[in-house]
């Protein structure tokens, strides 16, 4: 119960605290507005209806980049699992990519797909492949040696051994690989947008600060968090709805 | 050389290694169609190495295992095993872990899942068919896996300590329901088990395996079907006696050789 009380006092002490240190030390609202005027001008924005399209285009490249990047990244993982030999070719180019910084392709891709929704989907679903691919190589991989040898007692055939063993026990591992997608698809999304989008939640912010309107970025970081978040506990209700209806069979 | 012939099960001069010293160290066994035979030997001497080299498993180094006359060369669809440790799948429920060698293979019909909840019934099981294996105790997933493979109704039958977690009055009802059972469809089983008595009641013959080899093996003329109280029997503390001097016997052969 106090620890209830103090999730809900500790926002709005921070709040008066950011809100009070603008009112008394005179910084200018262009280098941190008060959360008054932040909270006016996302008000604004949402009801004049001028935000909502930009946070479509957001969603939208993000779901999008998500499901692509989740997809290849799932089949991938299961590929290389699967055939050893393709795994020995390629796994040290996983490597070697993991390592790149994803968005430092974000101009080479607006290169090749031009300003707008395209490249960055791509680049969002490019950022989602690797924690799936990563985590489904190692779900698959840990599968209890002991079951392996029951399945082929069984004689359950390659396709079995991979849908009624080596997924279902992987899956709580692919799982936390989505969860860590779906941070990164959000960076990818606002990210990729500051680079070349013309829409969404990030060219706003971009535009924004060519405008100088600081309250207007700080409503635009509030927008994206929310959605994230959003996002966010949607995947974890996926998984755990996921991982029950596995649990009870 | 141990012969009942028809043998269904035989070892041929069986040898196998994991890349190292010899595991299975030259064994010749023969088990005839229906009969039952006990596997003794202290714990690591090769008894589930043996047994897996039987399901075609393990390939032997040299030798040869047959079953019905066909050299195995895989595991095979006449052939139940009960896995040492139980083996169970987390994410399905009890009833469908006892599926699981149908439904690897096809479509479980009703008549399954009526001959599973039965085999859940005879292991004493019945109403936990809907709970998953998390939720159960030690020796009840170990009943779950002597359901599981007796699903297939296999000719041979290959127990790797099915009962070494259960209680003594749990583990005789058990081994009364497997004899009952192995009498019923003419399975002949190769059960393994740390516990005299236990081969004694349930075996034709027991052999006592230390370091690789068959060192012992012993005819058990008990009458059949066995009677509960034949476990109070002279001739049947005679026979575990005897074996137990065998089993020392195999040991001390084994401190003698290592003295050498
Ligand atoms: N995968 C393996 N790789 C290497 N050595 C192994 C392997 N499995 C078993 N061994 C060795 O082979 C020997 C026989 O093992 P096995 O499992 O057949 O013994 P066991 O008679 O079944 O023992 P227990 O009664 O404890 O189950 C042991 O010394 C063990 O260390
Ligand atoms: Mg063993």
């Amino acid at each position: 119960m106090t620890t209830r009380i103090a999730a809900i006092l500790l926002p709005l002490l921070l709040l008066a605290g950011w809100e009070g240190y603008c009112r008394w030390s005179g910084i200018p609202a262009l280098v941190l507005p008060p959360p008054s005027a932040v909270g006016a001008a996302l008000w604004s924005g949402l009801a004049s209806g001028r935000l909502l399209p930009h946070l479509a285009v957001t969603a939208a490249e993000m779901a999008l980049g998500l499901g692509i990047g989740c997809l290849v990244g799932f089949v991938a993982g299961v590929a290389l699992a699967e055939v050893a030999g393709l795994r020995r070719l390629l796994y040290p180019y996983v490597i070697a990519s993991q390592v790149v910084p994803k968005l430092a392709l974000a101009p080479l891709f607006i290169l090749w797909f031009g300003f707008g929704m395209t490249s960055t989907v791509a680049i969002t679903a490019l950022i989602c492949f690797f924690p799936l691919l990563e985590n489904t190589l190692t779900g698959l991989d840990r599968v209890d040696p002991a079951k392996r040898e029951l399945f082929r007692m069984l004689r359950a055939g390659r396709w079995r051994t991979l849908t009624r063993l080596k997924i279902p026990s992987g899956l709580p591992v692919i799982l936390a690989g989505l969860r860590v997608a779906v941070v990164l698809a959000l960076v990818g999304a606002v990210v990729g947008e500051f680079i070349g989008g013309r829409q969404g939640l990030g060219a706003s912010i971009i535009a924004a600060q060519g405008m100088m309107d600081t309250p207007l970025m700080f409503a635009l970081f509030a927008v994206i968090t929310a959605l994230g978040m959003l996002v966010y506990q949607a995947t974890l209700l996926i998984e755990r709805w996921l991982l029950s209806r596995q649990a009870k069979g | 050389m141990p012969t009942d012939p028809p043998a269904f099960l035989s070892f041929e001069n069986v040898r196998f290694d994991y890349s190292g010293a010899a595991i299975v160290d030259g064994v010749d066994w023969a088990v005839g169609r229906g009969a039952i035979h006990c596997l003794l030997g202290r714990s690591g001497c090769g008894k589930t190495t043996l047994l897996k080299l039987a399901a075609g498993l393990f390939t032997p180094a040299t030798g040869r295992v047959r079953l019905d006359g066909a050299a195995v060369c895989g595991p095979g669809d006449a052939v139940g095993f009960v896995f040492q440790a139980p083996t169970l799948l987390e994410w399905l429920t009890v009833l469908d872990n006892v599926l699981l060698p149908v439904t690897l293979h096809r479509r479980a019909t009703a008549d399954d899942r009526a001959r599973a909840l039965d085999l859940l019934e005879l292991v004493g099981l019945a109403g936990l068919a809907d709970r998953g294996p998390r939720a159960l105790s030690g020796g009840q997933q170990s009943r779950v896996a002597l359901a599981r493979a007796l699903i297939a109704d296999p000719a041979l039958l290959l127990l790797d300590e099915p009962f070494a977690a259960l209680d003594a009055l749990t583990r005789e009802e058990l081994q009364e329901d497997l004899l009952r059972l192995c009498a019923q469809r003419g399975t002949t089983a190769l059960f393994v088990t740390h516990d005299i008595a236990e081969a004694v009641y349930l075996g034709d013959r027991v052999a006592v395996m230390a370091d690789g080899q068959l060192r012992h093996s012993l005819s058990i003329d008990l009458p059949r079907p066995r009677p509960r109280d034949l476990r109070y029997d002279p001739r049947f503390n005679a026979l575990c006696r005897e074996l137990r001097h065998a089993m020392d016997g195999a040991t001390g052969l084994r401190r003698a050789e290592a003295a050498e």
